[in-house]
Order: structure tokens, then sequence, then C-alpha cells
């Protein structure tokens, strides 16, 4: 064999290095420079200080066996003993259970049939219902809870006009069914969002096969979307679960009268037990709540990335074509539409909105004869009437827009890092869900109480401000992180390329093609900030007032007519709210 | 042939590893000056990964990355430096103009990071526009461009300050087949202008072989062959790499030594070739580039008697479907031939024996 008749490719000689050495395990991994890692840890770890600092607190407030403020406070099981043999307690656990069950019963096939047909059939006005349904996911709780009150309460407008007709009213709105039937409508729009987004990238090709061997529309949900859905389903359950466990205004406004507790205001009885504060009970009931909710967020968050993983194998490819739902559908599909919006919408909206403008009514009474505008004169008058709707507007917009850049940074922190303080983050972030809103608010209201350099702050809007943003900390932080994820990562990288440092990428690239989303997750926040009447009730003193913890406040005192006042501008400032949400291009489907 | 005052880049015994998955298994390479260096190979080849690592978007677990002089990696000292601060221009497949910034702020952006005054800069981009004939679009935004525009405004951005190297990562991929030609023209034509490096990552040969001046062909994150394009295409060192390149006819048979050389037979079919590396007798495979086979009317010594199956018009030339006991053919010709017998041409230097393993 001659050497012309063997070639070799290797020609160029020596620069050729083929390793054939293959390692078992692969060696330390380098460090990655210019990651802004300073920025992250610090961010991260601010953050990580503003959540656990007050559960810290809660935790060591429930093994003491008085107040922390008191000196003679020793450690100890007692307060533990006490809720644990209290039938109080049991009493309102049971409650509670009944009540989040039974709203997840009738809010889970409602919501999903709701967007079954709004996404899957050519039901008529869709554009508008889309946005409609949504309402009572906007206004607050105790707006809504009022709002049944004075319609349907035992003297409420509707339940007036039944007496004059039966004689009797045939409804008891306070009872433990009432309050389930209650939220259990107002959750619809939460299971609908959800379930809906599932719904909207499902590809029609199935349900028209099912359609095409005779199936009813009706099999056809139940049999083909249905199932297609499920993790959805099972998803939006557990969240309605915990929501559920965490409610605190419906139960309040309905449930107090007739004496029903639920866990959590069974904890803001606790405050006004005993005539001192009786710090430890409440943190030991907030302790066992907790443990309850938090692994029901644990379980979300497992089922949201097994979800994920299921949508991304449905893929867009599909196409979606409305199924018809011919004339005798439609009129069925939005009879129980309109039902349903009567019922959760107009009903506790109109009752607020007529209650705010009359000052009597009852048996005989022609209540449209006694329009006044009163009740308003009131707010104008005294401060911390007007102080809280000022409070409420400031800490929305200001407060809205700074909780924004402040997620926004918590988001880059995290954004596309492999550092282990992200996967920190990612736990931080789940604690304040397991917290109802009530909670959270104590929590750094004794925050505010027990940090020496944090007193002078109490009294202010900070305090308040600090407890809404951690408040708003998990919905934010996935507005945001929804958000940044949509960069494409190349873009950022071209930037790092061109000689910019990932914190000048952020300003230059990231940032400006995500104002638009910036601007929407304000709207949103702004919303939540709105609706908010928990977290202030513990933090409320002379100028930290809101319309929601001034209405939780004044229900003690029973002044119906200033708490109607209040509840009509707080639907006025929610509906400016979602109107400059629907504005901005904020996607409320989200 | 290495001219070390030329030399840009270095990259020694890169290895990437992504979970358990060794990736990038030792690639080492040099680039120049005015030249184009291309990485070639199918997808999942690690080509991508391995410009990546030049970039410092993704850090390589061993090996060493000199750039300009400069030493931009190095695992033993656990040196590396962030991608900002490597002084390169990288052109990803996707573009990534940033959208937000017109062709202007696009292209202007390294020359403001670099400090440099605006006036200045507007000067150097309009230049640099105007160079590629896209003078007229700088006030323009990526979305009001058409394909092949921002892919050369992509080209100006990572070009305008003078980076040491410019990694371009399949930039001609999204472009339509007229368009892919032009563009691999003036690609190379502006990096041999401006002396710069280059660095292409492609899958597409022809891209490879008629732009770059060396190429290394990737394998399971391995180099396989690294030449000049004519040697790379002319003398392949393995199967995969005479597979891979041109339009091949392949053949599994027995090898076996002859008085001249070597041959591979078939139950019903034979043919001279040549053993290429250390291929010993046993069973291999032949690759013959459809190029080499000549198909002829009439016998003539030296020719093989074969059978014409189908003739199929390509328009500049015609496919012929030739079979030889169960070995099928393509070649090429001028002109259609009817069905039936004909001879063909087939060199013994143009059939390349290897070892069914590789």
């Amino acid at each position: 064999m001659s050497a012309q008749e063997t070639h070799s490719g290797a020609a160029s000689g020596g620069r050729i290095a083929i390793s054939s050495g293959r390692r078992s395990s692969p060696p330390r991994p380098m460090p990655r420079p210019g990651e802004a890692l300073a920025f992250r840890r610090t961010v991260i770890g601010l953050l990580a200080l503003a959540v656990l600092a007050p559960i810290g607190l809660i935790l060591y407030q429930s093994f003491l066996d008085g107040p922390f403020f008191i000196a003679k406070s020793r450690p100890g099981f007692s307060a533990y003993l006490y809720v644990l043999t209290d039938p109080m307690f049991y009493e309102a656990l049971t409650n509670t259970v009944i009540m989040a069950v039974g709203m997840v019963a009738i809010a889970v096939p409602l919501g999903a049939a709701l967007a079954f047909l709004l996404t899957r059939t050519d039901v008529k006005f869709r554009g508008l219902l889309e946005v409609v349904v949504l309402v009572p996911m906007f206004i607050s709780a105790i707006v809504l809870a009022f709002g049944y009150t004075v319609s349907i309460g035992p003297s409420g407008f509707v339940s007036m006009l039944a007496r004059s007709v039966f004689g009797f009213v045939p409804w008891n709105l306070y009872t433990l069914g009432g309050i389930v039937l209650v939220t259990g409508l107002s959750h619809v729009p939460h299971v609908y969002l959800y379930v809906s987004a599932a719904m909207r990238n499902l590809p029609s090709d199935l349900e028209e096969a099912a359609r095409s061997t005779g199936a009813p529309l009706w099999r056809v949900g139940l049999d083909v979307t249905a199932p297609m859905v499920l993790p959805a389903l099972v998803f939006v359950a557990v969240l309605n679960l915990m929501i559920g466990f965490e409610m605190f205004g419906v139960p309040l406004v309905l449930g107090d009268p007739s004496g029903i507790t639920v866990l959590t205001t069974y904890i803001y009885k606790l405050t006004t037990l005993f005539g001192v504060p009786t710090y430890q009970l409440m943190a030991v009931v907030v302790v066992l709540l907790v443990l309850l909710t938090l692994p029901l967020v644990w379980f979300q968050r497992r089922l949201l990335r097994n979800s994920r993983r299921y949508a991304a194998l449905g893929g867009k490819g599909g196409r979606t074509t409305a199924m018809r739902l011919g004339t005798r559908g439609q009129v069925i599909a939005l009879s129980a539409i309109g039902l349903w919006l009567f019922f959760s919408v107009a009903l506790p909206i109109g009752g607020i909105v007529l209650r705010a403008f009359v000052d009597a009514w009852g048996q005989g009474v022609n209540p449209f004869a006694h329009l006044t505008l009163k009740h308003f004169a009131n707010l104008l008058e005294v401060p911390r009437l007007y102080h809280g709707i000022l409070n409420t507007v400031i800490i929305a917009v200001v407060g809205g827009a700074v909780a924004v850049g402040i997620y926004l940074l918590v988001g880059l922190a995290g954004h596309r890092s492999k550092d282990h303080a992200s996967t920190l983050l990612d736990y931080i972030v789940l604690l304040p869900r397991a917290m109802p809103n009530l909670v959270t608010g104590l929590a750094f209201f004794w925050l505010f109480l027990f940090v020496p350099f944090l007193v002078p702050f109490r009294p202010t809007l900070v305090s308040l401000f600090t407890a809404y943003l951690i408040m708003g900390l998990a919905y934010g932080l996935r507005l945001l992180q929804g958000t940044l994820i949509q960069v494409s990562p190349e873009l950022e990288e071209a930037a790092r390329t061109t000689g910019a440092t990932v914190t000048r990428a952020w300003r230059d690239v990231v940032i400006p093609i995500i104002r638009p989303g910036l601007v929407g997750a304000w709207a949103l926040i702004m919303i939540v900030f709105l609706r908010d009447y928990a977290t202030g009730v513990y933090l409320m003193s002379a100028g930290t007032e809101v319309i929601g913890s001034l209405i939780v406040s004044l229900l003690q005192s029973g002044a119906m007519d200033i708490i109607a006042a209040l509840a009509f501008v707080s639907i006025l400032l929610t509906g400016a709210g979602l109107g400059l949400a629907l504005r901005l291009g904020a996607k409320l489907h989200d | 042939m290495t001219d070390a005052s030329k030399t840009e880049l270095v990259v020694e015994d890169v290895h990437k590893y992504l979970g358990g998955l060794h990736i990038l298994q030792g690639a080492s390479f040099t680039a120049e000056r005015g030249s184009i260096v291309s990485l070639l190979g199918a997808s999942g080849s690690g080509k991508t990964t391995l410009l990546r690592c030049i970039a410092g978007l993704e850090q390589p677990e061993v090996g060493r990355i000199r750039i300009g002089g400069k030493v931009m990696l190095d695992c033993d000292q656990r040196l590396t430096i962030a991608p900002e601060r490597r002084n390169i221009g990288l052109v990803f497949q996707s573009y990534a103009l940033w959208p937000h910034r017109s062709v202007m702020e696009n292209v202007a952006y390294g020359l403001k990071l670099r400090g440099v005054d605006k006036i200045t800069a507007a000067k150097r981009v309009q230049e640099t526009l105007e160079k590629i004939g896209l003078g007229h679009l700088a006030d323009r935004y990526p979305d009001q461009l058409s394909g092949g525009q921002q892919q050369r405004v992509a080209i100006c951005r990572a070009l305008v300050y003078q980076p040491r190297v410019l990694l371009m990562d399949e930039p001609l991929s999204n472009l339509d087949a007229k368009l892919r030609e032009e563009a691999r023209y003036w690609i190379r034509k502006l990096v041999l202008d401006l002396e710069i490096c280059g660095v292409l990552v492609t899958h597409d040969q022809s891209e490879a072989l008629a732009a770059s001046d060396n190429i290394l062909l990737l394998r399971n994150g391995a180099i396989v062959q690294q030449g000049a394009p004519q040697d790379i295409y002319a003398r392949p060192a393995s199967f995969y790499a005479a597979d891979f390149l041109g339009a091949n006819n392949v053949a599994s048979g027995r090898i076996e030594r002859t008085v001249h050389g070597a041959s591979i037979r078939g139950p019903n079919w034979a043919l001279d070739g040549v053993l290429v590396g250390d291929t010993g007798e046993g069973e291999g495979k032949a690759v013959i580039r459809v190029e080499k086979i000549g198909v002829h009317g009439a016998p003539a010594e030296g020719r093989i008697a074969m059978h014409l199956d189908a003739c199929l018009y390509l328009g500049d030339r015609w496919e012929y479907r030739l079979s030889y006991g169960d070995l099928q053919a393509k070649a090429f010709g001028p002109k259609a031939l009817p069905s039936g017998p004909v001879w063909a041409d087939i060199p013994r230097d143009g059939v390349w024996l290897f070892p069914a393993a590789a």
C-alpha cells in the first residue's frame, strides 16, 4: 500500500486535537462573571428579610405566654394549649373547611362551564361578557359582602320586597349556607380565568370529532373538553380551596351577626376578646392556619409545573373554531350567565348604589322617595374618612407604581439566573401566599411595633405600603416574570456581546422592551391594592386608614350609611382602575 | 502555514458538560485575521455551543481561549472574562435586533458603550451602513426591514466597533436560497476587506465550502476533521467526513486487498478503490462522490457495464439512476440516455473505502 493510496485528511498537521478521554463525571463548573451577582443577592436577601422577619416574629410570638412587648412574657406552649382546647377554635376550623370546600364545589363547575361557553362556543356578546364576568373578582370582597347585606340581608331592599309579597323573607343570608353560596358564586371568575386560559389553547378537532358522532354540546364539554383541561381544573380547585381558607370579608359581614366564625374571623375576634391584647393566641391560630395552607401552596406549585409541561404538549398548532350553540342553546347559555351576573354583580352593586343614596326604606316605604346625598357629605367632613379615600388612592396609584418597580427589581434579580439565590427566591414567594392578607397586615403591624427603628414609621403609609408590597408579591412577581420571560434571551445576549454589562443590558434592552407590560402590571397591581380591605385592618391608625379597613372597623359600630358611601366610592375607584387597565392594554386574561 | 502575528483566536481543548452529557469533547483550533473559519456539523454536533463558549455566553469546564493575545478563559486558573469584555461581535441566527431601536440606534449601541461621542458614532454607523448598501434605512425599525436587510444590520451592529473576532451563528439560515448565495459572497468579501477574524457556524456544507478558508467538521461535540475546504472535500479522513460533504453514493460490502490496492465486493458486484486511513480487510463501506461517475453509451477499457434504470431532468443536467447487481448509484450527465445497458467510468481513487464501524 503506497502513501498515495492512503489519504489523510489531517493534512494541516498539528492543529487538530481530538480528545478521546471521556470523563465520567463533569468537572467543577466555572464561575460566571458579570452576572450582577451582588445585585441579585442583595435584592433577594432584602426580600427574604422582609418576608421572613414578620413570619419569624409570628412564630416567636406563638411560643410566648403573653404579648411580645410585655417584659414578663415567658416562652412556653400555653398559647397552643389554650387554642387547641378551645371549642370555638374547632368550630371555626370546621366552618372554615365547610366554607372552603363548599365554595370550591360551587365555583369550579360553574367557572368551568362559563369558560367552556366563552372559549369553545359561539355564545353571543362574547367580547363584552369576557370583561363583565371578571367584575366580581375585582371588587373588594368586603364591599361585595356588604352589598349582599343591603340587598338580601334580613332587612335588605330585596328582602323587604319579598316580605311585602310573601309576608315573610323566604331565605336567611346569615347562615353558613348563605356564606357558601355567596363566596361560591363570587369566585366563579377566579375559576373561569384559569380554565379559559387552558381551554383557549385546545385544538378544536377533538371536539368536532365528538360532535360529528352525534354528541350534544354538554356531552362534548363533559366528555372531551373537561378531561383535556383536567390539570387546570385540579389546579384551580386547589387554588380556590386555599383562597377559601383565607377568606375574611364575607364570613365577617355575613357570619358575625349570627355568631358564625371561621379561622380568620376567629383571629380577628381574639384581638378584642379579653380587653388585653392576646397576641400569643392570634399567633398560634396564624401558625395553625398557615400549616393548613402551606401544603396547598406547595401542591399548587407542583401542579403548575406539571400543567406547563402538559400545555407545552398541546402546542399552539391547533385551530380553534367555535361550536355552534343554536338558538335554543344561546337562550339557555345567556340566561344562565345572566342569572349568575344578576346574583353576583347586579344584586350586591345595585344594593350598594341604592343604599348609598337613600336614608329610609322598609315595608311600605318607597326608597326612591328618600333619595339623598348626605351620606357622602360625611365622607367630606370626617377627616379619617376622607383621609381613608385619599390614602386608598395614594397606596393604589403611587404605591402600585413603586411596588411594580420593586417587583421588577426582584424579577430581574432572579431573571435567567443559575445562582442559588434565585432558587431561594422561588421559595420565599410561596410564604406570603400561605398567609391571609389579614395575617400579613397583622405580622407587619407587629414588626413595626417590635423593631425599634421601624416604630416611627408605624403610623405612616410606609408601614401600610410595606405590608401591601408583600401581600401583592406573589401576584406581582408572577406578572413581572411572565413579562420578562417574553424577552428573547438572544436580545439580551446581543447586548452582552456588543459590550454591555448585565445591568446595562437590562436597562437598555430588557426594560424598554417590556415597558408596555410594566404599565399593564401597574394597572393590575393598582386594582389589587384598591380592592384589599384586610391588610390594613391592624395597621390602621390616624394616617393609615384605607377604605377597606375603615369599612371593617365601621362594621363594629354599624354605621351603615357611611359604609354604603365608602363602598360606593370603592366601586367607583375599582371601576376607574379597571377602565384604566383595559385602556392600557393590561392582560386581564393572564 | 500559521502566521502567528495574524492569529486572533486560539481555542485549546475546550470541554463543556451539560448535566451528565459531554457536549464538547476537546475542541482546539486557531483563527486568523482576514480569514473565515467555519464550524460545520449536523444539529447537535456542538458547533453553536462552541461558538457561545468563545463568546463567553456559555462557560466550558475545561479549556483555554485567547482572543487577540489576551486570555479570555483558562479553566485551570479558574479565570474567565465576561462576554462584554471579550471585544467580539456576535451575529445571531435570529439576528436579535432590538425591536425598540432604529437601525441607527441598533448599530450605534456598541459605539455608545465604548464612549464614542454621538456625532462620530453617527458618522461611523452611516459609513458602515453605506458599505453594505443600507445607508437609506438608518431611521427604520427592525420590523420594517426584510429578512435580508435585518441580517445585514445584524452584521453591521457586530462589526461597527471593530471587534477582534466576528462570530456568526448560522447567519444565512433564515434567508431564501438566492439571497443566501449573495450573502455568503459579501460576508466573505467584508471579512477579507476589513481584515477581521471571522468564525462561521453552519450546517450547510456549500456555505462552509464557499465562504471559509478553513473548515472544522464537528460531530457529537468533537472535531472530526479540519482543513481547507478543498482538502476536506477531496481528502476526507473518515466515513463520516466523506459522507457528510458532497452528494454521494454509499455502498456496503467486503473490503479485500488486491495487487493494485484494494477493492470492495458485494454479492454480485465489485469496485476497485483506495483505503482511507488504517482501513484493513473486512466489512466496510465505499463512498463515491456522484460527480466522479461518468456514464457512457459505449463500452471502453476500464468501464463497468451497468443498467440505467431511469433518467431525471434537473434543469442544468440529467441525473442517472444506475444499478449494478444490487448496487444502486446516482450519476450526472449532460444529456438524456435511453434506459438499458450503459458503461460507467469510476476512477479507482474516486472510490474511498472505510471500515464498517466508522
